[in-house]
C-alpha cells in the first residue's frame, strides 16, 4: 500500500470553511518560505558561482546570476578529475548494493515471516541489531580481511559491506511489506503443490514489488554518500566514487573556486533531475518505508 | 571432445611459452605525489619518458596521489602488504621507518657504490637506519623566509631582518602601516610548524634539537620555552594573517604571490612557483637567531624527498635500476626548475633563478640540517608533536606547558 | 503439521545470504575488532596482546581526549533531538494541513538529504569562507563587521558552524519521516476533534503527536545514534581541527588509524562507538516504553 491510496482513503485534514488568515498562520507560513530559501540556496549558489570567473565570486559580483558564462570551469573539472567515471562508479555500486540489500533481505523476510519455525523472532531482532551498529567499527577487520583476499581496489570492496550495513534497513521495511500480501495467496499456492520455493517466486517476489522502490530509496540514501570506506578501501582513480572524486578535486583547487563549482555542480546536478522528475515517487516510497518500518 | 581439449592445451602451452619469450616487457609501478598541480609533476613526466626510452622493455606506471591522502594509501598500502607498488614516493627518517622495521622496504647496500660519486653519503642520512640505506634520495628542502621586497620598502627596509630585534621592528612597523607581516596556514599544522621549528633551531641550536627529537635531550628546556614564547608572542601582536585559521596553505601561498602578505615562510619547494608568478621584487632568506649564541645558518630541512623499492616487487634489480635512474632525473630537473635543491651532483653550469641560488647558497652555507619534525619523528609522535604547536598557536597552552608536555609525551 | 527435514533446509537457504553478509561483514569484524582492542598494533607487525591497557589509556590520555569528542557528539545529539527534531515536527505539522504549494515545500526540504554530503560539505565551507564567503559578505553588508568570524578556523565557532549543515542536512529527513506518519493518523480521530473545538495546537498535542510516537522514537534513535556515529561531514569541514575543537570519536578513530598507526587503539573507539549506540538506543526504547505506560 503506497500513499496513493492512503490519499484516496483518508483525505487531507482541510475543513471544507474557508480559514480565516491569522497572524499565526501568515507567521508560519513566512518560516516555510525561509525554510525554503534556506535549503535552496546553496544549490543556488554552488550552480551559479560554478559559471563565475574568480573576479565575479570574490567580489564583484557574489550572489547574482553570472554575467559572462565561464562554461570553462566545467571544462576544466572534467578534464582534471574523472567527474564522469566517479559518477559511473557511484551509480555501478549504489545499484548493485540495492540488488542485493533487495533479495537479501526479501529471502531472509520471507523465511522470517511466512515460514514457521521456533527462532524466527529471535533472529528478527538479530538482524535489527544493524540498525545501530556504526558501519565505521568495522573498517579495520574488513580492511585486512579484504586485502587478504586482494579485494580492496574493487567495487565489491564496498558493495558487499554497503549491501551488509543496508541489510537491517531492508528487513525492516520488507517485514511491513509483507505483511500486507494476505496468507491465503500463499496458502494457496503451497496446496497447489508450489513448495516453498515455487510460492516465493510465483506469489511473494511479484508482490514485493512496491517494496523494491522503498527499499531502493533508502539504500541510496545509505551508500551515495559513504565517504569512510570508500576513501580507504578504493585508492585507484579509476574506481574512485562521487565523495573521494570530489573531495580529491577539490583539495587540488583550493583557490580557483569555479572549477570546484563545476565539479560540485557535475556530481549533484544528474541526482537533482532525478528527483525534479521524480519526487514524488520518491518521496511517497520513502514515505512508505517509513509507515510500514 | 578430447580432442579439442588437447588442442586447447596445446595452444595454451604455446600461447604461454611465447609470451614467456617476449616476457621481457615488463611494468613497473610508481607511486607518488606529484599530481599535476604539483611542481615535480613535469619532472615526473619527462623522468619516466626518458627512462622508458633507454629501457625499452620497462614500463613505468605512475600513479599520483594527493599529499595528504597519499599517506593514508601508503601506509594502507604497506600494512596490508598488498596491492604494493614497485616504486614509491616518501619522505626520510621516522615515515620510511615503519615500513622498514615491517620488513616492506628493500635494502639498497648492494646497489649504492654504483651511484656513490654522484650521491654523496651525506644526503643518504636521513633514510638509513641501523648503517643501512633503504631509499634513494633525490632533493632536499629547507625551510625558507619568502620576504616581499616592495611591502618591505615601504616601511623602509631595503633587506630581509637581520636580527630578531630588527625582524621585530619591521613586523611592528608593516602592522602600523596596515600590513600582514607573516601568512601562515592555521589549518594545516605543518605549516604552523614551519615557523616554529625555525624559531626552536635558532634558539636551542641544531645538534640540541636533534638529539631531543631523538629523545637524547629534554625538550623541557630555556630555548623551547624562549622559542614557543617568541612565536606567541608574534601571534599576539598581530604578525600572522588574522585569516589563518580558515585557509589552507594554498590559498595562503596565492596570497602570498598576490601580494598579501610582506613574508611567508615555508619549503624551498616553492621557489619555482613563487619565482615565476610573483610580481614584486622576492628574497629568500633564513629567520633571524633567537638566541646570539647561535649561528643563523642554522636550517630547518634536508634530504627528504625519496624514492624506495617495496620488498614484494617482482622484478628487483629493474625496479632499483629505476629507482636510481629517477631521483638523478629529478634531482636535476628539480634543481633547474627551481622546484627544489638537487640531492645529487648538480651541473654547475645549470641556469637557476636567483630564489634557488640563494636557497642553494644557504644549504652550502649551513651549519647543521634538521629534518622537520614531522618527518622526524614517527607517525604517532609526530601527531603529538604537531598537536602541540597547534595548540601553542591557538594559545591553549603556555610556553612552559608546550616544553613539559612534549617531554612528557613524546618519549 | 509434520515438518520434513527439507523444510528446514529450505528457511535456512532462504536466510542463507542475508547470514552470510551480516555474520561476514557485520558480527564477525566487530569480534575481530574487540580483539585488536585489547592489542598494540601499527598496522605493519603483528598485533601484540595488552589487556585493557588501550581502554585505560583512552580515558586517561591528554593528548587522545575522548571525552572532547564524546562531549562533541553529545553536543550534536542534543541539538539534533531538541532542535532539528522538533523544527522537523513542526514543518512536518503544517505541511500535513496542506498548505498553499505544500507538495513545493515538501520537495525543497527533502532536496539537501539527496545531495552527495561531501559536495554539501565543500559549498559550506565556501560559504563559511572568511574573506569570500557569503555568511561574512552578509554581514558586512548589514554593517555588522565584528560579527565576521573565521567561522571553522577559529575554535570557539568551529563547533556550531559544522554543526549546522549536519543539522540543516537531515531536517528533510525527519520532516518526510514524521510527515509519513502524520498522514497515517486515521481521520475520524481528526475530525471528532475539530468538531470538538479543539484547535490546531490541542490536535496536534492530544492527537497527532501521540499517534505517531513510534516513529518519533524511530527519528529520535536515527538522530542520536547518527549524531554520535557523524562522520562525513565532519571529516570533510574541519576533519577535527582546530586543534581537535570539532573531534568526534570517528574522526579522531581515523586519525588513530590512518595519521597515528595505531590500529589497536582506533579499534577500541571503534568498540567504544557501538556499545555507546547501543546503550542509547535501549535507553531511548525505555523512555519511550514509559511514556506508554502513563
Amino acid at each position: 500500500m503506497n500513499t496513493a491510496t492512503l490519499d484516496k482513503k483518508y483525505p487531507p485534514v482541510r475543513s471544507n470553511k474557508k480559514p480565516k488568515k491569522t497572524a499565526g498562520q501568515i507567521a508560519s507560513y513566512v518560516v516555510l518560505v525561509i525554510w525554503a530559501f534556506i535549503s535552496l540556496f546553496p544549490v543556488y549558489w554552488m550552480l551559479t558561482f560554478s559559471l563565475k570567473n574568480n573576479a565575479e565570486i570574490f567580489g564583484e559580483n557574489v550572489i547574482g546570476l553570472p554575467k559572462y558564462w565561464v562554461w570553462e570551469n566545467y571544462t576544466r573539472a572534467m578534464n582534471t578529475g574523472n567527474m564522469p567515471q566517479y559518477f559511473l562508479n557511484s551509480v555501478i555500486v549504489a545499484v548493485s548494493t540495492i540488488l542485493i540489500t533487495l533479495v537479501a533481505s526479501i529471502m531472509a523476510t520471507y523465511a522470517m515471516t511466512r515460514l514457521d519455525w521456533k527462532l524466527s523472532k529471535t533472529t528478527h531482532k538479530f538482524f535489527m541489531l544493524g540498525l545501530t551498529i556504526p558501519i565505521h567499527a568495522s573498517i579495520v577487520p574488513l580492511y585486512t580481511t579484504l586485502a587478504r583476499v586482494h579485494m580492496l581496489n574493487s567495487y565489491w570492496a564496498l558493495i558487499i559491506p554497503y549491501s551488509a550495513f543496508s541489510l537491517a534497513m531492508g528487513i525492516l521495511i520488507s517485514v511491513g511489506f509483507m505483511g500486507d500480501i494476505p496468507y491465503d495467496l500463499d496458502e494457496a499456492c503451497f496446496i497447489d503443490g508450489c513448495g516453498v520455493w515455487g510460492t516465493f517466486i510465483r506469489i511473494i517476489a511479484p508482490l514485493m514489488m512496491p517494496a523494491v522502490a522503498t527499499v531502493g530509496i533508502y539504500t541510496f540514501l545509505q551508500c551515495w554518500n559513504e565517504l569512510m570506506f570508500a576513501n580507504v578501501f578504493i585508492s585507484k582513480d579509476s574506481l574512485k566514487t562521487l565523495p573521494v572524486g570530489v573531495q580529491a578535486l577539490s583539495g587540488q583547487y583550493t583557490t580557483d573556486w569555479g572549477p570546484i563549482g563545476a565539479a560540485l555542480s557535475i556530481a549533484t546536478i544528474p541526482t537533482l533531475l532525478v528527483y525534479v522528475f521524480l519526487s514524488k515517487q520518491i518521496q511517497d516510497s520513502f514515505i512508505a518505508g517509513a509507515v510500514k518500518g | 571432445m578430447k580432442k579439442l581439449l588437447a588442442i586447447l592445451l596445446t595452444a595454451l602451452f604455446v600461447l604461454t611459452a611465447v609470451s614467456a619469450l617476449a616476457e621481457e616487457q615488463i611494468t613497473l609501478q610508481l607511486w607518488s605525489i606529484a599530481t599535476e598541480s604539483d611542481s615535480s609533476h613535469q619532472a615526473y613526466v619527462d623522468a619516466i619518458a626518458a627512462f622508458e626510452a633507454d629501457h625499452p622493455n620497462i614500463k613505468i606506471e605512475h600513479t599520483p596521489t594527493e599529499n595528504e591522502a597519499y599517506k593514508t594509501k601508503i601506509k594502507a598500502a604497506m600494512s596490508s602488504g598488498e596491492e604494493l607498488p614497485d616504486i614509491f614516493f616518501t619522505w626520510g627518517m621516522g615515515f620510511l621507518k615503519d615500513f622498514v622495521d615491517a620488513g616492506r622496504v628493500v635494502c639498497l647496500d648492494d646497489y649504492y657504490g654504483a651511484y656513490a660519486e654522484e650521491l654523496p653519503q651525506a644526503m643518504a642520512t636521513n633514510v638509513t637506519y641501523d648503517g643501512k640505506m633503504f631509499g634513494v634520495p633525490y632533493t632536499m628542502s629547507l625551510v625558507t623566509l619568502y620576504a616581499n621586497m616592495d611591502i618591505l620598502a615601504e616601511v623602509g627596509y631595503d633587506h630581509i631582518p637581520a636580527t630578531y630585534e630588527e625582524m621585530m621592528d619591521c613586523c611592528d612597523k608593516l602592522v602600523a602601516a596596515g600590513k600582514i607581516p607573516f601568512g601562515v596556514s592555521g589549518k594545516e599544522l605543518w605549516c604552523l610548524s614551519e615557523y616554529v621549528e625555525p624559531l626552536v633551531i635558532k634558539s636551542v641550536g641544531g645538534e640540541t634539537l636533534k638529539a631531543m627529537y631523538n629523545g637524547e635531550e629534554s625538550w623541557n628546556n630555556e630555548g623551547v620555552i624562549a622559542a614557543i614564547a617568541a612565536f606567541q608572542e608574534m601571534k599576539a601582536k598581530g604578525y600572522f594573517d588574522p585569516s589563518a585559521d580558515g585557509l589552507g596553505n594554498d590559498e595562503v601561498k596565492n596570497n602570498f604571490i598576490a601580494g598579501n602578505y610582506a613574508f611567508y615562510q615555508n619549503g624551498s619547494w616553492n621557489n619555482a612557483d613563487i619565482g615565476s608568478k610573483a610580481e614584486f621584487a622576492v628574497q629568500a632568506g633564513t629567520f633571524p637567531v633567537l638566541n646570539p649564541d647561535v649561528t643563523l645558518y642554522q636550517m630547518i630541512g634536508g634530504p627528504n624527498n625519496t624514492l624506495a623499492v617495496t620488498e614484494s616487487c617482482e622484478h628487483k634489480e629493474e625496479a632499483i635500476e629505476a629507482a636510481f635512474y629517477l631521483a638523478k632525473f629529478f634531482s636535476d630537473a628539480d634543481y633547474k626548475s627551481g622546484a627544489n635543491l638537487p640531492c645529487w651532483a648538480a651541473d654547475p653550469n645549470a641556469e637557476v633563478s636567483d630564489l634557488v641560488k640563494s636557497a642553494a647558497d644557504m644549504a652550502s652555507k649551513a651549519d647543521s640540517m634538521v629534518l622537520f619534525g614531522d618527518n622526524f619523528l614517527s607517525a604517532d609522535a609526530a601527531n603529538t608533536y604537531l598537536d602541540y604547536i597547534g595548540q601553542a598557536w591557538a594559545g591553549d597552552i603556555t610556553p612552559e606547558e608546550y616544553a613539559e608536555g612534549l617531554d612528557a609525551d613524546l618519549h | 503439521m509434520r515438518r520434513p527435514f527439507s523444510y528446514k533446509l529450505n528457511i535456512f537457504l532462504f536466510l542463507l545470504p542475508a547470514l552470510i553478509l551480516f555474520v561476514g561483514v557485520l558480527i564477525a569484524p566487530i569480534i575481530l575488532s574487540g580483539y585488536y582492542s585489547l592489542t598494540e598494533w601499527n598496522g605493519l607487525l603483528t598485533p601484540k596482546f595488552i589487556g585493557l591497557a588501550n581502554y585505560q589509556e583512552l580515558f586517561t590520555s591528554k593528548s587522545i581526549n575522548i571525552m572532547r569528542a564524546l562531549k562533541n557528539a553529545m553536543l550534536l545529539a542534543f541539538f539534533s533531538t531538541c532542535i532539528q527534531l522538533p523544527f522537523a515536527l513542526w514543518l512536518a505539522l503544517k505541511l500535513s494541513r496542506k498548505p498553499l504549494g505544500d507538495r513545493f515545500y515538501l520537495s525543497v526540504y527533502f532536496m539537501p538529504v539527496l545531495i552527495s554530503t561531501v559536495v554539501i560539505g565543500q559549498l559550506w565551507i565556501k560559504i563559511y569562507n572568511p574573506d569570500y564567503g557569503v555568511l561574512n559578505l552578509f554581514l558586512k553588508s548589514l554593517g555588522l563587521d565584528s560579527w565576521t568570524h573565521v567561522w571553522l578556523g577559529d575554535k570557539t565557532t568551529a563547533l556550531w558552524a559544522a554543526f549546522v549543515p549536519i543539522l540543516w542536512q537531515y531536517v528533510g529527513y525527519h520532516m518526510l519521516l514524521m510527515y509519513a506518519g502524520i498522514k497515517g493518523v486515521p481521520p475520524e480521530l481528526n475530525e471528532a476533534a475539530m468538531i470538538d473545538g479543539c484547535t490546531e495546537g490541542q490536535v496536534n498535542r492530544y492527537i497527532i503527536i501521540p499517534y505517531i510516537k513510534p516513529i518519533l522514537r524511530v527519528s529520535v534513535i536515527f538522530a542520536v545514534t547518527g549524531s554520535l556515529k557523524s562522520f562525513d561531514l565532519i571529516y570533510v569541514l574541519t576533519n577535527g581541527g582546530p586543534n581537535h575543537a570539532t573531534e568526534v570519536p570517528s574522526t579522531l578513530m581515523i586519525n588513530l588509524l590512518f595519521l597515528r598507526n595505531r590500529y589497536g587503539m582506533g579499534s577500541t573507539i571503534a568498540v567504544m562507538l557501538i556499545v555507546l549506540c547501543f546503550v542509547f538506543a535501549i535507553i531511548i526504547n525505555m523512555i519511550f516504553k514509559e511514556d506508554k505506560g502513563r
